[in-house]
């Protein structure tokens, strides 16, 4: 079968693979309608995260039909639309009971790695890495999904394939930010990043009650999209101070809620931003935090933050003073997807969440290189590119 | 050659050269990096009680060994505890006499197994896996060396 692969620092391919196998009884085999790229692939893509092989086969956010079922899939059958988790989680596990799929126990089939890395391993994802699991990605003609029936999801006949696609991961992670954030009626949501996810927490938010949310990036087909689409409002910080002009906005506050959907890889204008690149380039800290430390330094006394965007290890010169001393709460977490998607689903069915505007440009599989380097480079005001591996 | 292409060309040399000490640190106990033991001499490693929470009746784990235990007869000691917080059960063992690094391997490989047997019925696998050509580049080689040990590494 034809699949987009890694292949190494900034290079997609499209090779032919072998097609997946049911490995484990709780395995389904899907026939891939859509994939989609996603912000955190750019990481895998830049050798950031250094766990890839060249070969992998890339993505996570998904949709498909089901074409072959493992014998202890209770709830699936073939034929089946479904949309699938990024992460493999068992459903059965102390995390799982708790709602907190990202951190399953028995998702990762290479602990070492991560326990290694971060004292505990959290759950695998599709198409990230062998750090995370190993499993291959989405951009594919078929894929295995582990645990069916905890990872796949049935897609209402009324919902399109490209937005419920969404509900796999840029919908669910922006949901979870607001969610877990504790975003309150009438409270102010800043988030950072006009992407996928950025623009699907600001619509959580305002979705969650929130009274005012406001949306912070540079790319102006982004900021309009979060305008038109989302209905929240915008900052430009490439010509705006932000902490100033959110401290305008917020009667002096600070926002009460702060969701960063940016990740490892962020930009700035200032000085802080040069900084960051170059000790990132020269491997003097694994990732460029700079959304974070405005997040920090913009949310107001007692607040809280949520990042969403992917951190992989060591950051610098973070504002801990900021945080104790202004009673923040921070928390962050990989998408626990299947705790959000059958409620997306409910919200996408009627209505209240839309995302085809997302899917800027919709490209064959063979067309996966120049996709992500569309995607990469934000050409042609490029949001998402979605690949369609049947054709 | 401008500053970006020579930023990325130490930012790859750096890569590689990293890769190869992650794979090291898979086998060497260093303060910090989240290894099992990182400050114990490596008898009192040996002897510490590896254990894993599985969400499921202390009673009946107690009642029989988990199958991918019994291969190591009474060369462990395996005890079982109630967790706190409705958590289930802490299911841990230990040699009994000093051991290598391959043998405490096995050990955690057999406790993962073992917990995830009890929750989901069977032993995740995630091999083999559709990939296009793998070419090999010494990044390539110490990563595949770092999976092959992955199950039977970290903090276990």
């Amino acid at each position: 079968m034809k699949a987009a692969t890694w292949t190494g620092v900034n290079e997609v391919s499209v090779e032919e693979v072998p097609e997946p196998q049911l490995l484990n009884d709780h395995d389904v085999i899907l026939k891939v309608t859509q994939s989609v790229t996603c912000g955190s692939d750019l990481h895998l893509l830049g050798g950031y995260i250094p766990f890839m092989r060249a070969g992998d086969v890339l993505g996570h956010e998904f949709i498909g039909e089901i074409v072959e079922v493992g014998s202890a899939v209770r709830h699936r059958k073939v034929g089946d639309r479904v949309v699938g988790a990024p992460f493999a989680a068992c459903g059965n596990c102390w995390y799982c009971e708790q709602e907190q799929y990202s951190l399953c126990d028995n998702g990762n089939a290479n602990p070492g790695i991560t326990e290694g890395l971060w004292g505990q391993s959290p759950g695998g994802c599709l198409g990230y890495s062998h750090a995370m699991g190993g499993y291959a990605g989405s951009h594919a003609e078929y894929i295995r999904v582990p645990y069916a029936d905890v990872g796949t999801f049935v897609v209402p006949e009324g919902i399109s394939d490209t937005r419920a696609l969404f509900a796999s991961d840029a919908a669910s992670t922006g949901w979870m930010g607001a969610d877990l954030a504790g975003t309150e009626p009438g409270d102010v949501v800043a988030v950072w990043g006009a992407g996928g996810v950025g623009q699907m927490a600001a619509r959580a938010a305002m979705l969650l009650g929130a009274e005012q949310v406001v949306v912070v990036d540079r790319f102006a087909e982004r900021l309009q999209q979060v305008r038109e689409h989302v209905g929240a409002e915008t900052i430009d910080y490439s010509s705006t101070d932000v902490l100033a002009e959110l401290r305008e906005r917020t009667g002096g506050r600070g926002p009460d809620v702060c969701i960063e959907a940016v990740g490892m890889e962020a930009h700035s204008s200032g000085a802080a931003g040069v900084y960051d690149q170059v000790k990132q380039q020269l491997r003097l800290q694994t990732d460029r935090p700079t959304a974070l430390r405005e997040a920090v330094m913009a949310c107001r006394k007692g607040g809280s933050i949520f990042t969403l965007g992917v951190f992989a290890a060591m950051v610098d010169k973070f504002p801990l003073g900021a945080l104790m001393n202004k009673g923040i709460t921070l928390r962050g977490a990989q998408v626990h997807a299947q705790r959000y998607i059958p409620e997306l689903l409910e919200r996408m069915e009627r209505g209240e969440l839309t995302t085809e505007h997302l899917a800027t440009h919709v490209l064959p599989l063979s067309e996966a290189p120049r996709g992500y380097q569309m995607f990469k480079d934000k050409e042609d005001g490029c949001v998402r590119a979605v690949f369609t591996p049947g054709g | 050659m401008p500053l970006s292409d020579i930023l990325a060309r130490a930012a790859g040399l750096a890569s590689e050269a990293g890769s190869g000490a992650l794979k090291q640190l898979q086998h060497v106990r260093l303060p910090g990096v989240g290894q099992a033991s990182a400050t114990d001499d490596p008898q009192t490693a040996a002897r510490r009680w590896r254990a894993v929470t599985v969400l499921t009746d202390p009673d009946q784990l107690r009642s029989a060994t988990p199958a991918p235990l019994t291969r190591f007869g009474d060369r462990v000691e395996i005890r079982v505890t109630p967790a706190p917080g409705d958590r289930g059960a802490e299911l841990a063992a230990r040699f009994r006499e000093p051991v290598g690094e391959d043998d405490l391997g096995e050990l955690r490989s057999a406790l993962r197994e073992a917990k995830q047997r009890i929750e989901t019925g069977e032993v995740l696998r995630n091999e083999p896996q559709p990939h296009g050509h793998r070419k090999q580049t010494p990044q390539g080689e110490a990563l595949d060396g770092m999976v092959e040990r992955a199950p039977k590494e970290g903090v276990l």
